[in-house]
């Protein structure tokens, strides 16, 4: 039986997935494990890996497809068998657009290799690149003459394109000033024969403020339209409050030092934090939760999730098992996830399962900040930068190197009291770092 | 003190004057033609002059337009101004030869030796009640040939100032007057002056809508302009003067400020005096204009015998004005 290469559900509201580019083409063999296809979810862009070995084949969906998760999306045939084509299964919702003009949907366009084309059409639709599946023909058979009738077509479709501004009635005179304003012609209401646009039509338009640039809209990638999705979910779903301390973090900085020095590995005060945060929540179980659907639920794993600016938006890759993870292996996790968030190559499993959020704005100079909880869970602590400051030491103003730690908190999982209580733990942790045992 | 100032003439009498004191002037202006001696001209335009100048510088010939034509042309090649009358502007299609392949070429021809200092005279104009054959405004078909200029006098100040400027021209000049306008009466003074061709006259100065108009045409356009004030329009009219050589840049300049512009010309719309003026102004104003450049010409059929018919193959004031009207959206 051949295989089935399925859209995979990354996480819990994912309906859909994005074909963004196959990896290996139909007739390809492909080993299992290796990656097959590239896939853009609500959170991340990730590659899926062949789930058997075999021969790929009757690929359904193409880049730029958005398809259901659960739909088969091709087959893997193993040694002797034969790829058949599968229904995509009864009662599978339908394709939905989350974004872009076209939708191709799966199954719809048969694989080029199926469609009939004498020798010289096939020619022809190479040279013009010409996707033969678009192809008319009333033989059955795609000969030249179709092809040639197709590019024409295209043709005319494209000029119709650019004349879509021109074809606004509009004098010529109009056309000059609006030009000279800045104004699109298109935007303008017009007074003359046929509803033409004529200078008075112009004169009337309000003209922009500022002469100058009109503002740039930038188009958002799917990883920041659904940082702001969720971002807004959280903040106007989610009641918020936060508590602040400020820690001396004489003993991180030695520790940090010590660390270094012995593993050999890079350790950041980030990879002290997971540490810490994960040792703390193990005493406090209530802050690794989530409120749903009228419950708390809580979780059975300490899984800390980062949050990591990369070029387009906000992803959070996942530490699992952050209690269990020695120094330098918490490290060399976070160095991992980190480069890959940063080069669009987390794997779904990388960003599956987080319970607390950790935020390091530090490194930008930031003494402290509020963070917004990353949904569905109860809280996540925003970090400060170390910096020398003024403290009261025994009556005496002091200098030492201190940390401002926020934590935000969803009051639906979590009560200021048990959030306090958390906060005083990892406190105590971060100023004496030996309580770890 | 003269009365020059206020002294009128009409448009006949100032076409008259003209040659007279060319006449005067230069001993080798003669006038040939049918009817122009005794008969001092069907329209009555040359009375007095065979008195004054006698038979052999006002000369009556058989009915034969090439033949007196070729005269007219050989005479100005060797040296000699002359006037040459066709009576009515539709005769000049037998002497097309003389004027198009010969008088228009032979200045070039001759690689500068010769000039052809000729003047045709001839009329334009509709509502005579004189038919199909008497009636046309064929100025379009000379405006199109290379080595002809052609001048149209719109009153009698301008019949008798582009009158002397034609005579004093060392190219051949065809010089049509409307015959409906040969009683109009108007200022001319009585001193010698002449309109340099190749330049309009701006007859009424406006902000809303440019009317060019040629001949009689600027005083149905004038008409019309006073029509359109009624209704808040202000037209500015504008005379050509010449179709050619034309004075473009008046007429652009004038499309600009207005952004509105319709041309209008006695001659048959299509292919005509409307379209290659529209053409001009439309090239030239055209990131200026707010609609469509208008042409308003005569009708494009026979000049009907019928007056009823005869009078709607024409452009009126009522018709410029309706399409100035809507050309300005307020129709």
């Amino acid at each position: 039986m051949p295989t089935n290469v399925i859209m995979p559900a990354l996480e819990l509201a994912q309906e859909t997935g994005k074909i963004l580019k196959w990896l290996k083409a139909p007739g390809d063999t492909v080993s299992k494990g290796e990656p097959i296809v590239e896939i853009e979810t609500d959170k991340v862009t990730v590659e899926i890996e062949a789930p058997a070995s075999g021969v790929l084949g009757d690929v359904t969906a193409r880049a730029g497809d958005v398809v259901p998760v659960g739909t088969t999306i091709a087959l893997i045939a193993g040694a002797g068998e034969a790829a058949v084509a599968r229904p995509v299964p009864a009662g599978a919702p339908a394709v939905a657009a989350l974004s872009g003009p076209v939708v191709n949907v799966a199954g719809q366009s048969p694989p080029a290799a199926t469609i009939k084309a004498s020798p010289l059409a096939r020619k022809l639709a190479e040279e013009h690149a010409v996707d033969l599946a678009r192809v008319k023909t009333n033989s059955g058979r795609i000969e030249k003459a179709d092809v040639l009738a197709y590019v024409e077509r295209r043709k005319v479709a494209r000029a119709a394109d650019g004349t879509a501004a021109r074809l606004i009635a509009a004098s010529p005179k109009a056309r000059r000033l609006a030009a000279e304003r800045g104004l699109d012609i298109g935007t303008l209401h017009g007074s003359g024969p046929g509803g033409a646009i004529l200078a008075a039509d112009v004169g009337a338009a309000k003209a922009p403020l500022v002469a100058a640039a009109p503002p740039a809209t930038v188009g958002v990638s799917n990883v920041w339209r659904i940082m702001a999705e969720r971002m807004t979910a959280s903040w106007t779903t989610a009641p918020h409050f936060y508590l602040v301390r400020e820690v001396n973090v004489s003993r991180l900085v030695s520790w940090r030092e010590k660390a270094s020095k012995h593993t050999g590995a890079r350790i950041t005060y980030t990879d002290l934090l997971v540490k810490l945060v994960a040792a703390t929540i193990a005493q406090h179980p209530g802050m690794n939760a989530a409120w749903k659907d009228g419950t708390i639920v809580r979780n059975a794993d300490i899984n800390l999730g980062l949050a990591v600016a990369i070029d387009d938006g906000l992803v959070v890759p996942v530490v699992h098992r952050a209690d269990t993870l020695k120094l330098p292996e918490l490290a060399a996790r976070r160095e991992d996830v980190v480069s890959r968030a940063q080069a669009g190559k987390l794997r779904p499993a990388d960003i599956q399962g987080g319970g607390f959020t950790i935020s390091n704005l530090g490194m930008y100079g930031v003494d402290a900040f509020n963070a917004i909880v990353n949904p569905p869970q109860a809280g996540i602590l925003a970090v400060g930068r170390i910096a020398d400051r003024v403290v009261a030491v025994n009556g005496q103003p002091a200098v030492q190197p201190t940390l401002v730690l926020t934590l935000s908190c969803d009051h639906r999982a979590i009560d200021g009291a048990r959030a306090a209580q958390f906060l005083g733990a990892l406190a105590d942790l971060i100023e004496e770092p030996a309580l770890l045992v | 003190m003269p009365d020059t100032a206020v002294r009128e003439l009409t448009y006949g009498e100032a076409v008259r004057e003209a040659i007279a004191e060319e006449m005067r002037r230069d001993p080798r202006v003669f006038l040939i033609g049918e009817d122009v001696a005794e008969a001092g001209h069907p329209f009555k335009t040359l009375l007095g002059l065979v008195q004054e100048f006698g038979t052999q510088r006002i000369i009556d010939t058989p009915i034969s337009e090439p033949g007196y034509a070729g005269i007219g042309v050989g005479a100005a090649m060797t040296g000699m101004r002359p006037v040459v009358d066709v009576m009515f502007g539709d005769f000049i299609t037998l002497a097309m030869d003389q004027i198009v392949n010969q008088a228009a070429k032979v200045h070039y021809m001759s690689g500068g030796k010769l000039k052809v200092p000729i003047v045709f005279r001839t009329t334009l104009g509709a509502t005579r009640r004189s038919a199909a054959q008497h009636s046309q405004s064929l100025h379009a078909w000379v405006s199109h040939v290379p080595g002809l200029k052609v001048a149209l006098p719109s009153g009698p100040y301008e019949a008798k100032g582009l009158m002397k400027s034609a005579i004093r021209d060392d190219s051949p000049v065809v010089i049509f007057e409307d015959k409906m306008m040969y009683r109009v009466k108007g200022p001319v003074p009585a001193e010698d002056y002449t309109i340099p061709f190749g330049v309009a006259e701006i007859k009424r100065a406006g902000t809303d809508v440019t009317i060019v108009a040629t001949s009689s045409m600027v005083t149905v356009a004038l008409g019309a302009a006073k029509l359109l004030e009624e209704v808040g329009i202000s037209a500015e009219v504008i005379d050509p003067r010449t179709t050619y050589p034309l004075d473009k840049q008046t007429l652009i300049d004038s499309a600009r400020k207005t952004s509105r512009a319709i041309v209008v010309d006695e001659g048959y719309e299509r292919y005509g005096v409307t379209a290659e003026i529209a053409s001009v102004i439309a090239d030239g104003a055209f990131y200026h204009l707010d609609a469509p450049v208008k042409r308003i010409g005569a009708m494009d059929v026979p000049v009907p015998f019928s007056p009823v018919l005869e009078d709607l193959t024409v452009p009126s004031e009522k018709s410029v004005f309706e399409a100035a009207r809507a050309l300005c959206g307020k129709a």
